[in-house]
């Protein structure tokens, strides 16, 4: 220590460490404190997206239309603790129900795959899956994201069987993804565990 | 700043001593993002954004630093602009930000900004070494580009999403999951340093 002294050897390198860490955290906590609302709204958009396709109920593409969407057509129905239990779907001034959409988990090829399963009031007619949470590999088992896989559940009934890709034949019967078995069997067994539990689950 | 010397290191980063191709930095985010072109321009903004920004800071702070925790100081204003990076694409395209996962976190970890802010920013006043952040995050970025441009062609059959071959093409999968990487990253690097690099050293 004898170059610089004790102070600028020592007590210097950390004053500087502390002072450049508080500008930094003050930075990045003013930033991340400007953007939270936006990135709420962005969270509750996706997810009101999300049910709405899965409940095949018509909407818009824009941000508006969708929260119009969300409000005319479905009510979030709460457990005790304020947490969504599932979405009751209703018909636009009437009330009437006419469906209903639930959460399902289940273990993908790289980690957990959140869906939204949509069924008409008779509990077995699925409406449609959206998928909010996944990790499957980009281009083979992310495809599940993609509309043509999500669609095709409109209208079809549980408990289904997998079939190669383009080659469905019944309604109880879905395509696989080519190259993407794992993620295929992850995605049938969650579909067929929600259409065991959806009775128990709005029955309550 | 001397025109001939930004001259130099323009086309010493994009070109002759490309952190990619020439320096083989960077690797990691290479071979995982470069699937999709829309995925892979989002994140070398990301990098090109850091790397001369990080540059920039830390070519002002090079004569206050003391030596000996420079490395901490160099990661930490790296992660600042980082998260930065992070919070405005979760923010503003939360659909992309979903689909990089935690690679945008990891760009604090890309070698390409570590190594320019100890090979050049220490040592260079903040113009030049503004200068010389871009033209790093630029030869990065066109890199990546040209790599994934052919990975998405063959391995999805689109272009930024939109489908180029139609229906009678079958999909690569190998070239969207990580082989596809090292295949296409080998062959550029390989034509290029046989075709470009090679005979310019020969001459000399």
């Amino acid at each position: 220590m004898k170059s610089g002294g004790f102070f600028k050897e020592r007590i210097f390198p950390i004053l500087f460490m502390l002072i450049i860490t508080v500008v930094c955290i003050a930075i990045v906590s003013s930033i991340h404190l400007s953007t939270k609302e936006l990135v709420e709204l962005n969270e509750t958009l996706f997810l009101k997206r999300a049910v709405i396709f899965a409940a095949n109920i018509p909407a818009g593409e824009t941000t508006a239309e969708i929260v119009q969407a969300f409000e005319n057509r479905v009510e979030e129905v709460k457990d005790g603790e304020g947490a969504t239990r599932y979405f009751r779907v209703v018909e636009e001034g009437s009330g009437d129900v006419r469906g209903y959409v639930v959460f399902q988990n289940g273990a993908g090829l790289w980690g957990e795959i959140e869906a939204v399963v949509g069924y008409q009031e008779d509990l077995k007619t699925l409406t449609g899956v959206d998928f909010i949470k996944q990790n499957e590999t980009p281009g083979l088992g992310a495809r599940i994201t993609e509309a043509w896989f999500r669609e095709q559940f409109r209208g079809k009934t549980g408990p289904f069987t997998m079939v190669p890709e383009g080659t469905v034949s019944s309604t109880s019967e879905f395509d696989a993804i080519t190259g993407a078995t794992r993620t295929s069997t992850a995605v049938l067994k969650m579909m067929n565990a929600s259409v065991a539990n959806v009775a128990s689950i709005v029955g309550e | 700043m001397a025109k001939g010397k930004v001259k130099r290191v323009l086309l010493d980063d994009i070109g002759g001593k490309n952190p990619v191709f020439a320096q083989i930095l960077g690797i990691c985010s290479t071979l995982a993002v470069t699937n999709s072109l829309r995925n892979t321009f989002v994140m070398t903004m990301g990098v090109l954004f850091t790397t001369a920004l990080s540059n920039l800071t830390v070519s002002f702070l090079r004569k206050h630093i003391p030596s000996r925790i420079r490395m901490m100081v160099e990661t930490l204003i790296i992660a600042t602009f980082v998260i930065i990076v992070d919070i405005v694409l979760k923010a503003y395209v939360p659909d992309i930000w979903r689909q990089l996962g935690p690679y945008v976190g990891l760009i604090i970890t890309n070698c390409i900004i570590m190594g320019r802010a100890e090979a050049f920013a220490l040592s260079n006043s903040p113009g030049i070494s503004l200068v010389d952040g871009l033209a790093s995050g630029l030869g990065y970025t066109y890199v990546l580009l040209i790599i994934a441009f052919f990975r998405e062609l063959l391995g999805s059959g689109t272009i930024w999403g939109v489908s180029v071959f139609g229906d009678w093409w079958t999909n690569w999968s190998i070239m969207i999951m990580p082989p596809g990487a090292f295949f296409m990253l080998a062959l550029f690097i390989w034509i290029v340093r046989g075709a470009i690099l090679k005979p310019e050293e020969e001459k000399k």
